[in-house]
């Protein structure tokens, strides 16, 4: 269970001693089950500071939104601090700037399931590592964790904080690569006509509220693809050819640089499986080129380098 | 099949060094192939080739230098991994990886494009046409979607 009055005490800490001008973290919102990011610029409003595994959003998404030089302290998970690491890659950040309170993450809970569970008007009453009390109306539900995790949680293999300043709360289990592995090879089973049917289906639903984009760390293109008027890349309305191709180009351009935190997925309104997508370029990038995003702050991802070191992949006359 | 597979090709301007070759492409390339000349692989955007399959190219072939004899250097190096990459992801959406094929061609070669192309065609053919991921409404007169 995170340890929320030392997460606090560090970010008062923090204000206090003037080391960073602004926390990055949760406060609770209007609706219960969806804690909001915040801005926290003095000691006072700290109080205000909420951290459960309710929290949704990647918080390096907010990295980019604020002037560069802004100092900066981050209540960063598993998957934050990934983000954050991959943003200095690209210069987006200086690491000088930021102070990282980790904190050891047991996965983010899904609240469509919790609403599945329990139903409309729940309240997240309290929650550990195995069980989670949701309270609805009068009646109180026992739930186990395991089932309410998010899809990208319950694959997740970096739960605890990597390059944190501070870590607060004792370290997490983390989970093998099987669920990640399973995942990835069953898409790979599928034949040629069922992949593209998946894919048909998933993206029929989308409505480019582009909601997926907003929440995504590595979204921070000051003009995206699909906003360009000339030359106009992809059809810009919901249309078939249209959000086919939103689709396949937000998730390549994340090819190297996603962290696989699942915050597109959790973001869009039309509950569209885009993870397995950026699963499978991350999958490529481990295997051809043995690159894992955001494990630290120096190294390029492989499209961003240019070598010959793998010069087979040109041979005279042929394909590939 | 009857009709010809349509098939788009993307040229480095640089790659086919022998005149002839480079006349033939230029001129006398079959009406179903598309080709889009550009100054070097390295520009070739990923939304190039999603543009040609959302258009409903059958196949799609990508030729350049070898790595060193890129005219500017790397650019073809900067170039490879990406498109590669890029159609391997498009595999797993449904759009077969053996409709895009690169070749690299050396500037010794002579008469290989010809070559290379009819024996894609002839492989396209044997795959069959694809509607997969041919989404893209045509522009009627004016502007507006149909």
């Amino acid at each position: 269970m995170p340890d929320l009055a030392g997460i606090k005490a560090e970010a008062k800490r923090l204000l206090r001693e003037g080391i960073v001008e602004v926390v990055l973290a949760f406060k609770a919102s209007d609706s219960p089950l969806h804690p909001q990011p915040a801005f926290f610029r003095s000691e006072d409003e700290i109080d205000q500071l909420i951290y459960n595994g309710l929290c949704a959003n990647n918080l390096a998404r907010y990295l980019t939104r604020l002037p560069k030089q802004t100092k900066l302290a981050v209540v960063a998970r598993g998957c934050e601090t990934r983000s954050v690491n991959a943003l200095i890659v690209e210069a987006q950040k200086k690491r000088e700037d930021l102070f990282l309170i980790g904190v050891p993450c047991e996965g983010i809970i899904d609240w469509r399931k919790i609403i599945g569970h329990a139903g409309e008007n729940s309240q997240l009453e309290a929650e550990n590592e195995d069980q989670v009390r949701v309270r609805a109306g009068d009646s109180i539900f026992s739930l186990a964790r395991a089932d309410l995790l998010h899809e990208s949680c319950r694959r997740c293999v970096h739960r605890n904080p990597i390059s944190a300043d501070i870590v607060i709360g004792e370290p997490v289990q983390e989970q093998g690569p099987e669920n990640q592995e399973d995942f990835v090879n069953g898409f790979r089973a599928k034949t040629l006509e069922e992949r593209y049917r998946y894919f048909q289906q998933e993206a029929e639903r989308c409505i480019r509220c582009y909601a997926c984009r907003e929440a995504c760390p590595m979204c921070y293109c000051a003009e995206c693809f699909v906003d360009h008027i000339a030359p106009r890349w992809t059809e810009s309305g919901a249309t078939p050819a249209g959000t086919q191709g939103w689709h396949i180009v937000r998730a390549f351009h994340q090819a190297g640089r996603c962290t696989s935190c699942g915050a597109c997925e959790r973001a869009c309104p039309m509950d569209i499986k885009m993870t397995w997508m950026t699963e499978k370029l991350n999958r490529d990038m481990r295997e051809k080129y043995n690159f894992e995003c955001g494990m630290d702050a120096q190294t390029k991802p492989p499209f961003a380098t240019v070598t010959l070191d793998d010069k087979q992949r040109f041979t005279a006359g042929g394909s590939h | 099949m009857s009709a010809k597979p349509k098939i788009v090709l993307f040229q480095c301007q640089w790659c086919l060094f022998a005149p002839a070759d480079q006349e033939w492409v230029d001129q006398r390339l079959p009406q179903h192939i598309h080709l889009t000349k550009t100054p070097c692989t390295g520009r070739i955007n990923p939304l190039f080739l999603l543009n040609a399959v959302q258009g409903g190219a059958d196949g799609i072939m990508i030729c350049g230098c070898l790595p060193e004899q890129c005219h500017f250097k790397t650019g073809n190096i900067a170039a490879r991994r990406q498109l590669e990459e890029f159609g391997d992801f498009l595999d797993s959406l449904g759009y077969d990886q053996k409709r895009i094929r690169f070749v690299w061609l050396d500037l010794q070669d002579r008469g290989v494009i010809q070559r290379e192309l009819a024996a894609f065609e002839a492989e396209l053919e044997a795959i069959g046409p694809t509607t997969h991921l041919a989404t893209r409404v045509e522009s009627v007169q004016g502007g507006a979607h149909a």
